[in-house]
């Protein structure tokens, strides 16, 4: 199965806002089999992702899920883009399947993502300075959450980010103020993340993660700087999905047969409709 | 059988890193890595020679083995660079699912194994090989001599999935004559002996070896064999020596759990082979801080009397077992208690 920097992997993203919802439903029809799962993590990086694969270079630069978690964003992507095939995409999370619902090393698409979480950002950092040595004119785009931020190893890459000044390499963090135990700012405070990042010697943008035409911008905007970049994307775990409770967990959506189906029956009909 | 330099044992200074530039030269795929220990794992000589590919990580041993990982996916062979206490607790983690999950081919180099260093129980690898050992694709070795030294960034480099390796720092003694050669797949039956059958890895080879002669010299014949590769394990000539004798001691600078007496025990067991076993190691103990690591290998048991005594015990001799009486070395020299 392919990664997205293998050399003669090709796609092309036409519809970055339609691709966002695309994700969505995806990434719907992959969890509602098992009635539970990550969802929400789709949910909120859907135009993250969708404005990645709109400024990446196929078959050259990089992508680390740092959060193994959101892979299945990663994989509703890539199916959808033709990276990974539908039969692949359709064994999400089942028995004997190599599309785990947490990533692992052996998860085709992403370069990197390493399973344990907050290990990504060093992984990423790893490339952008292998290229720098072989002198390859390649990104590396790492896609973080903001639960991670609690990791210490998070800040240890960070800084060997910053010193090295990797500007080769761009995160995106996904500020939805969602982990297991609840919403991130009752359990750790990580305000101001985006001051944490520049005092680490990196330059850091908060943004809506919902905008996907400024998430363009931006990722494309990071290129030309000379320090390593952090777009700090605002986000919601519920996002493009009314029919969803209120009360819903973000971080494991329940998804039971009956409202599986009013999700299918929303999204299919934004799309339907055009307005997304 | 081999040859054998008898105690005390000349030495040398940074033999290891004088190796790894040696193979640099060899090799453009080579990186370096250092959790701010270069002097001490004797890399400072790499960063002299090749500052373009020596790498920094600071006292951030996690996002290290994360960056090593990256490196060797992209087809860098990365050295990284470390003490075995900081290589193998703090980064577990980071060592299996950025390493050795994918079975990349990252050298994991921890200095002062056991207790070879002083600095007490934080500083001390006492369980690095039990750790790296459980870890699937890992190999682990603990060498031990100089000249063994010299090899093993050699021996290693094209390994096909991650290695961790145990090294002396400081002045290492030579062991073996300069015709020894390291190899992966084996272990060295350096003596042949029917009563005791007697494991050793690393830098309990040259108390092993002393251990032996006062054996002998009581009459107890004993089969040497220097294992150098913990895992995976050369399972055959520990069946085929252990077979051929009546009981079975193991020695390794290490805790008795998990390292090279386990995986004697483990091999013994397979093979069906009931001998009586007595593991020389650390015994499910922390040590402490000291002045002196040869203070540290009397006090918790990796002496050359500490192997006799279980010898001896393992083959019900009644009579006073031989007193070890550990060689005078010079400055310079190297001789074990």
């Amino acid at each position: 199965m392919t990664r997205v920097s293998d050399p003669g992997t090709h796609w092309e993203v036409t519809d970055p806002a339609r691709l966002a919802t695309m994700i969505r439903l995806r990434a719907l029809r992959m969890v509602a089999p098992h009635g539970f799962g990550y969802l929400g993590q789709a949910l909120s990086s859907a135009e993250q992702l969708a404005a990645l694969f709109t400024v990446m270079r196929p078959g050259r630069d990089r992508l680390v899920c740092s959060p193994s978690h959101y892979v299945i964003g990663f994989f509703a992507a890539a199916a959808e883009l033709g990276i990974l095939s539908e039969d692949d995409a359709a064994t999400y999370g089942q028995d004997g399947s190599p599309v785990e619902a947490i990533g692992t090393e052996r998860s085709p698409v992403m370069d990197y993502t390493c399973g344990s979480l907050g290990q990504g950002l060093s992984a990423a950092a790893g490339f952008a300075l292998s290229d720098r040595l072989k002198g390859k004119d390649r990104r590396t785009f790492a896609f973080i959450s903001d639960g991670e931020l609690e990791e210490g190893q998070i800040w240890e890459a960070a800084m060997f980010a910053g010193h090295h000044r990797l500007n080769r390499l761009t995160v995106l963090l996904d500020a939805n103020n969602s982990q297991v135990d609840g919403p991130v700012d009752t359990i750790t405070t990580i305000e101001p993340i985006a001051a944490k990042w520049q005092a680490f010697g990196w330059t850091a943008q908060d943004i809506d993660g919902h905008d996907v035409d400024a998430v363009i911008k931006a990722l494309a905007a990071a290129a030309e700087g000379d320090k390593p970049y952090v777009l700090i994307n605002r986000t919601s775990t519920m996002r493009g999905l009314d029919c969803l409770p209120a009360d819903a967990d973000g971080h494991f959506i329940k998804l039971p047969p009956d409202l599986a189906a009013r999700a299918e029956a929303e999204l299919t009909g934004k799309l339907e409709r055009r307005d997304a | 059988m081999p040859e054998l330099r008898q105690p005390p044992y000349p030495t040398v200074l940074k033999p290891y890193g004088q190796s790894l530039v040696a193979l640099a030269k060899e090799r453009d795929d080579i990186v370096c890595l250092t959790g701010d220990l270069s002097k001490q794992c004797e890399i400072d000589l790499f960063a002299d020679a090749y500052p373009d590919r020596f790498i920094h990580a600071g006292m951030a041993e996690a996002n290290m083995m994360g960056v090593a990982g990256a490196l060797a996916r992209d087809g860098f062979v990365p050295y990284v660079h470390t003490f075995g206490a900081f290589a193998t607790r703090r980064p577990l983690d980071q060592v299996i699912n950025a390493i050795a999950f994918p079975n990349l081919k990252v050298r994991i180099m921890g200095f002062m194994p056991g207790v070879s260093s002083p600095g007490g129980p934080s500083h001390q690898a006492i369980d690095d090989v039990a750790l790296m050992r459980a870890v699937p694709n890992m190999t682990v070795v603990d060498v031990a001599d100089a000249v063994e030294v010299r090899q093993v960034a050699n021996a290693i480099v094209d390994v096909d999935g991650p290695v961790y390796v145990r090294l002396k720092r400081g002045e290492i003694p030579v062991i073996f004559g300069d015709d020894h050669r390291l190899r992966l797949d084996r272990a060295d039956v350096l003596t042949r002996g029917e009563d005791v059958a007697l494991f050793a890895s690393g830098m309990m080879l040259a108390p092993a070896l002393a251990a032996a002669r006062l054996l002998e010299a009581r009459g107890a014949s004993v089969s040497v064999v220097n294992v150098p590769v913990i895992k995976p394990l050369d399972a055959a000539t520990v069946a085929d020596v252990a077979g051929s004798a009546k009981v079975v001691v193991t020695a390794e600078n290490h805790t008795v759990i998990g390292g090279l007496g386990s995986a004697v025990a483990e091999a013994l067991a397979e093979a069906g082979l009931g001998r009586p076993l007595r593991r020389v190691g650390l015994r499910d103990t922390f040590a402490e801080g000291a002045r002196t690591g040869p203070y540290l290998f009397g006090k918790y048991g990796l002496s050359i009397q500490a192997i006799v005594d279980a010898g001896w015990t393992a083959l019900g001799r009644r009579d006073p077992a031989p007193v070890a009486d550990s060689v005078p070395a010079d400055e310079g020299e190297y001789s074990p208690v």
